[in-house]
């Protein structure tokens, strides 16, 4: 029997994968990261949301796929950008929510979602990728610090320093320039992290702040990048339990309207095409409250 | 010939203008008058015997042009300073510009200094459009253009030269708009790439032998049933001087985006308005640039007539369009004035439109490509929408 959905989210970092179930029930999610644009990672993250749910490929009823990778992905019926499953994602999770932040491995997005849950308005970063992971990524390297211990530093930051460049490459040469300076790790490290609330709040100006904000994507599970963030917006931050699946969440979720949707993968047909796209847009269904599955893989 | 010999004749064409109008002066024998865009009447260089060529950014990486202008002059001003540099357009007989912005004032005087033993002719086109002396100033401009041809073939040029070289070139507008026509009501499918590409080889070849490649063209497209087309109308708008790079054209349209109308200047703009035939030719080439400005407005020039927002949300329901895409080339400084005011006015009409900012080296093709599939994702869902509540 095919009673499940699946959502993968092939980014530039990382694979993520939703599975839920003909009731929007997620049975389980996998984040797998074997390096940039990897078909490996994308299979690591798929055997093991199809392990963790116990099920195997067989069951899926329709996969959807988004990301950078996402017209890399055979078993996809349908793709759809990480802007529109993000937004989906997030407002299943935050029916409340109006803006959303995704912070990426490669790729920042600000998206705003009007009260229908349509995705009205978004920005991304268009010419670097300044003020995402990769540029964390690359600080972390300059600052000799495990990335997963850039935040917990960045918090414990006694003096207020400034980062003005944006370009990673420049901005590193700061970073070794404050080192060198005599300046703490702690303190640069919260530079850092300050250059990318900066940038945020830019990509915020485009679209226009708008609240409640949700923030997903790997560096909402940074600490210090969501609280420097809220600081310099001024404004508090809805968190998802793991941020870095609400894209896949949103294609799975297309992927569930697809099948409940009366019409639902008969593109050909105008109108069900414009009935199943209502269905998607809107907000009306929420899925469970995430389940805590085990990881599988690194985290990023 | 098929309708893909003919299209791949334009694409030489338009792809490498220089080497096509070298070509043409070897076997011709004609001189080639080369000139900046977007307001050279080409009719007077056809009828004083000559090749008008409108020169072209072209896909080089820009280097020794480096050297000669900053890093903040738009991707056309840069690429062709870097042609000029590097001896591209040493076979002109004559280049001929206008000033329209400073950019292409900067990159004009480069291009002079560059090509000492070249005649490089500046025409002072006046921006106000609707003033009273607008039309007089206008005529007296391409009176001094004619004069410096006329100075360069060393006799006058024939005024039943000048209305046969208006005949042609008006043919060759109502040709390609005939094309327009056909795209628009569905009647023939002819994607973004190769309306640029037609509109461009007009620019750079022999209007003769374009008029002649359009009229096979369009007795072959006559002949064969148009196939409906599934995907988001979109108009796109913007770019001036330059033509958008193919790709991005290409990618459009592989995103699910039908183009079906525009106002760029390698589209509409170039070919909207036809010189009246009779009369003075100054006179009524002079009408002619002020008329093309109000059928389709020009940020560069001032006209208390024109009003660009609203002849862009006229066209695009003339056109039913889904959702416009506007192509802005980065530091274009008309273009970057001009466009809060489109963007409020479609933000007021709910029309949704996208901006993208293109540059001459274009970087994270990926990344555009996601935001272009999510306009045409947020255009489908919004016309939907309308579409169910209607």
């Amino acid at each position: 029997m095919k009673n499940y959905v699946m959502g993968v989210d092939f980014g530039s970092t990382t694979t993520k994968t939703v599975i839920l179930d003909l009731k929007g029930k997620m049975v389980a999610a996998c984040v797998a990261s074997k390096g940039s644009i990897s078909a490996e990672g994308v299979q690591v993250s798929m055997d093991g949301a199809l392990a963790e749910a116990g099920i195997s490929r067989k069951e899926i009823l329709r996969a959807v796929s988004t990301g950078y990778g996402r017209r890399m992905i055979d078993i996809a019926d349908q793709s759809y950008t990480e802007i529109t499953c993000h937004a989906r994602g997030a407002v299943a999770l935050f029916p409340q929510a109006r803006l959303v932040i995704d912070i990426g491995g490669q790729d920042s997005k600000v998206i705003a979602v009007g009260g229908d849950g349509l995705v009205s308005q978004f920005a991304m970063n268009d010419r670097c990728a300044a003020g995402t992971g990769k540029f964390l990524e690359a600080l972390a390297r300059a600052v000799q610090v495990p990335l997963e211990e850039m935040g917990p530093m960045a918090l414990a930051a006694t003096e207020k320093l400034t980062i003005s460049n944006m370009c990673a490459t420049f901005a590193e040469t700061e970073v070794i320039s404050l080192l060198a300076e005599g300046q703490s790790k702690p303190s640069v490290l919260g530079a850092v992290h300050a250059a990318i609330a900066s940038r945020t709040v830019g990509l915020v100006a485009r679209v226009g702040m708008r609240e409640p904000a949700v923030m997903t994507g790997g560096v909402a599970k940074n600490k210090a990048a969501v609280q420097f963030i809220e600081q310099a917006l001024g404004a508090k931050l809805l968190l998802p339990p793991d941020p870095q699946i609400a894209g896949a969440l949103g294609a799975a979720l297309f992927a569930l309207d697809e099948v409940t949707t009366p019409g639902a993968g008969v593109d050909e047909e105008d109108q069900a095409d414009d009935t199943m796209l209502i269905a998607r847009g809107c907000a009306t269904k929420p899925c469970q409250k995430p389940k805590e599955v085990p990881l599988v893989g690194p985290m990023r | 010939m098929s309708i893909d010999a003919i299209y791949s004749a334009f694409e030489r064409a338009a792809e490498q203008p220089l080497e096509s109008a070298k070509a043409w002066k070897q076997t011709h024998g004609t001189r080639v008058v080369g000139s900046f865009p977007m307001h050279f009447p080409g009719e007077l260089a056809h009828a004083a015997g000559c090749l008008p060529v409108i020169l072209q950014e072209n896909h080089e990486p820009i280097t020794v042009g480096h050297g000669m202008i900053y890093p903040f002059y738009c991707g056309f001003t840069r690429s062709v300073v870097d042609q000029a540099c590097k001896g591209d357009y040493d076979f002109l007989d004559a280049i001929m510009f206008g000033d329209h912005c400073v950019q292409v004032l900067g990159a004009a005087d480069v291009v002079r200094a560059k090509l000492p033993n070249t005649r490089v002719h500046f025409y002072q086109l006046i921006s106000s459009m609707s003033d009273p002396w607008s039309l007089g100033r206008a005529r007296e401009t391409f009176l001094n253009l004619k004069e410096g041809l006329e100075e360069m073939i060393g006799h006058p040029i024939d005024e039943e030269a000048t209305h046969a070289s208006i005949r042609l070139f008006n043919k060759n507008r109502q040709l390609l708009r005939k094309l327009y026509d056909l795209r628009r009501a569905g009647d023939a499918r002819i994607t973004a790439k190769q309306m640029q590409i037609l509109v461009k080889s007009s620019m750079v070849m022999d209007k003769a032998a374009h008029n002649d490649l359009l009229g096979r063209l369009l007795a072959e497209i006559e002949k064969t049933k148009a196939i409906s087309q599934r995907g988001m109308r979109v108009y796109l708008s913007g770019h001036f001087c330059q033509s958008p790079k193919i790709g991005v054209l290409d990618m459009i349209e592989e995103c699910g985006g039908i183009v079906v109308d525009d106002d760029l200047y390698h589209g509409q703009r170039y070919i909207s308005t036809d010189v009246d035939e009779t009369g003075d030719p100054l006179d009524a080439l002079a009408k002619w640039y002020l008329e093309r400005n109000l059928k389709v407005p020009c940020p560069t020039r001032v006209d208390q007539n024109a009003d660009w927002e609203n002849y862009l949300l006229d066209a695009m329901e003339r056109s039913r369009a889904d959702g416009m895409i506007v192509l802005m080339a980065k530091f274009c400084e008309p273009h970057m004035y001009y466009y809060p005011e489109i963007k409020e006015a479609f933000e007021k009409r709910g029309v949704p439109h996208l901006l993208i900012e293109t540059e001459h080296e274009l970087n994270s093709f990926e990344g555009l490509r996601t935001r272009v599939e999510t306009f045409l994702e947020v255009v489908k869902r919004q016309s939907a929408a309308r579409r169910i509540a209607a």
